[in-house]
């Protein structure tokens, strides 16, 4: 079983713009099984109501590691019941949370994927139809994120 | 070649802009120069009715029909091919006194510098230089100006200190 | 008009970001905070083979994403030039279009002031990750995003460095970034009966903004301080919140 990942973007009045829910591209066997997936989040139904909370308590964390470090990634910040918490904060205050269930620590392959999405954020506030703040809906987006969780998680 | 003063007529033959350089000439009140302005713009306007008779070389009828060519050169080359239209109308006056030499552009603006008078004939030359560094002072500190409103009087004071600067 | 030359943005709907509870993704891909997660989680055999192939997929039927083109942080792009004609054209449009709605003239700073504001918080993120990509680095402190600003932020917009970044010596909380020739304001004759009117407001609103949004809650407002070197030179009033000044203390 592959781990799943939840990762979220947190706006700068702690407002969600944007959740996605996958387990990991890696490992996928050769010859698939029936009603395997690949890629489709394998957390519990009981888990999944909790991941939001889970991440928007880690804020405080994070709002925290705001001034007192100046790195843009910051690793593990915090775990939860065997969910380890990853978070990333941009220059402009917009946070980015990944909660996975891994028994070891993906900070490097997690950090790398953060440095990507940044550079995607930047891209989506080129839109001049995007508010800061705003959810961000756009399907290329969407795909863009999958795309790289395929490559580095 | 001295120049004395500079006027700057809109398209309906009102002045907008008026500065005198150097002494030399005698004040006029204001409402002279504005009867002059409108006197040189409506002989410009006599001049290329007659002109149209003379140059027979080009069939153009008038001034207008001059700039709507240029401006159809400049959308379909991107560029004027001669900047100079002024080909029609009344270029200059040369006197004893003083010459008067007159530049209109493609909007119907006229530029009016009146000089020491000059037998020289590299005057007309010099005199179309300083039209085009006017227009140039006239399209970025008048134009890009967002407090101008057009064909109004110019009052802008970086226009006045840059035309100052020129003649310095 | 027909219906394609209309400009639909990249969102599965027609509606601006009100997208509903009853708004499905006709391709599987884009997330609906009305939904959730559920939105957007790979749910079905085919999304996972579209990912798992490693073809270019795009989405949009017209153009190119932004999402695909410009590598925003690579060396490689530089910054691109435009005419100062045409930006100084598009700026004296603006201050005309404010003109018309505002009241008085500060009315027309604050709303100068607030259309910088907009840019500005979406400009440092972009300025940062271009400049400090490889640091991976954030500014925490106030010299240190004052310094940014003054420096890379302004070249990037400007094509040149501020000229001076000083502190006042009366207050604290103040600081000042001075340019002696704000492109901008270069054609612009204020008259006289506007009192001091600086449409550099507009500046200062993308300062304030980039400061705001990145942690530094702060005041910033053009004036106007002319020497005879330099007639336009202009002074941005950088005055902090209190609260920053508080946490900068205690965080040292």
């Amino acid at each position: 079983m592959s781990n799943s990942y939840y990762f979220t973007i947190i706006g700068t009045k702690d407002n969600p713009l944007y959740e996605l829910e996958f387990s990991s591209f890696k490992n996928i066997p050769t010859t698939l099984p029936s009603n395997y997936i690949p890629g489709k989040s394998q957390f519990s139904q009981s888990t999944k109501e909790l991941l939001p909370f889970i991440a928007n308590s880690s804020l405080d964390i994070i709002e925290d590691l705001q001034f007192s470090t100046n790195l843009l990634n910051l690793g593990k910040i915090d775990q939860f019941y065997g969910l380890n918490i990853n978070g990333y904060i941009t220059q402009g205050s917009i946070k980015f949370i990944i909660c996975y269930d891994s028994t070891k620590d993906e900070s490097n392959s997690i950090k790398q994927f953060f440095q990507e999405i940044n550079e995607l954020y930047s891209k989506v506030l080129l839109n001049p139809f995007y508010n800061v703040n705003d959810a961000i809906i756009s399907p290329d987006f969407d795909l863009k994120v999958k795309q790289l969780a395929r490559k580095y998680l | 070649m001295k120049v004395y003063s500079i006027l700057i007529l809109n398209k309906a033959g009102g002045l907008i802009y008026q500065n005198e350089i150097s002494s030399g000439l005698n004040k006029l009140s204001a409402n002279d120069y504005l009867v002059l302005a409108g006197t040189l713009h409506g002989v410009h306007a006599i001049g290329s009715k007659l002109s149209q008779s003379i140059s027979t070389t080009n069939n153009l009828k008038n001034t207008e029909e001059l700039n709507s060519i240029q401006n159809s050169n400049i959308l379909s080359f991107g560029k004027a091919l001669n900047p100079n239209n002024n080909k029609s109308g009344l270029q200059s006056i040369e006197t004893d006194f003083f010459n008067l030499y007159n530049f209109q552009t493609v909007s119907g603006l006229k530029f009016i510098i009146i000089t020491s008078p000059n037998d020289n004939f590299e005057n007309f030359e010099t005199s179309n230089e300083i039209f085009r560094k006017l227009y140039i002072l006239y399209s970025d500190y008048v134009m890009k100006d967002p407090f101008y409103s057009l064909d109004m009087p110019i009052k802008s004071i970086l226009f006045d200190k840059n035309v100052k600067e020129l003649f310095r | 008009m027909s219906d394609d030359s209309i400009i639909i943005p990249s969102t599965t709907t027609n509606s601006l970001s009100k997208l509903t509870i009853n708004d499905y993704s006709k391709t599987g891909f884009g997330y609906n905070p009305s939904i959730g997660t559920q939105s957007n989680s790979i749910n079905n055999i085919e999304t996972s083979n579209l990912l798992i192939s490693k073809k270019q997929i795009i989405l949009s039927t017209s153009t190119i994403p932004i999402y695909e083109k410009l590598h925003l942080i690579s060396k490689k792009s530089p910054i691109e030039e435009i005419t100062l004609s045409s930006l100084l054209y598009l700026f004296s449009e603006i201050i005309q279009w404010q003109f018309k709605n505002s009241k008085n003239i500060n009315d027309l700073e604050a709303r100068l002031n607030g259309l910088g504001y907009k840019l500005g918080i979406k400009l440092i993120e972009m300025i940062k990750l271009k400049d400090g990509y490889k640091l991976l680095k954030r500014d925490t402190k106030i010299l240190e995003i004052l310094q940014f600003i003054h420096g890379p932020f302004w070249k990037f917009i400007f094509g040149k460095q501020a000229d001076e970044l000083e502190m006042s010596q009366n207050n604290n909380d103040e600081y000042m970034i001075i340019d002696n020739l704000p492109i901008l304001n270069k054609y612009i004759s204020i008259p006289k009966d506007y009192g001091d009117l600086n449409c550099c407001a507009f500046v200062a609103g993308i300062i304030e903004g980039s400061l705001d949004v990145s942690g530094f809650n702060c005041n910033v407002t053009a004036h106007t301080s002319t020497t005879d070197q330099h007639p336009l030179r202009t002074v941005y009033l950088i005055k902090f919140h209190s609260n920053v000044l508080y946490r900068e203390n205690i965080r040292n």
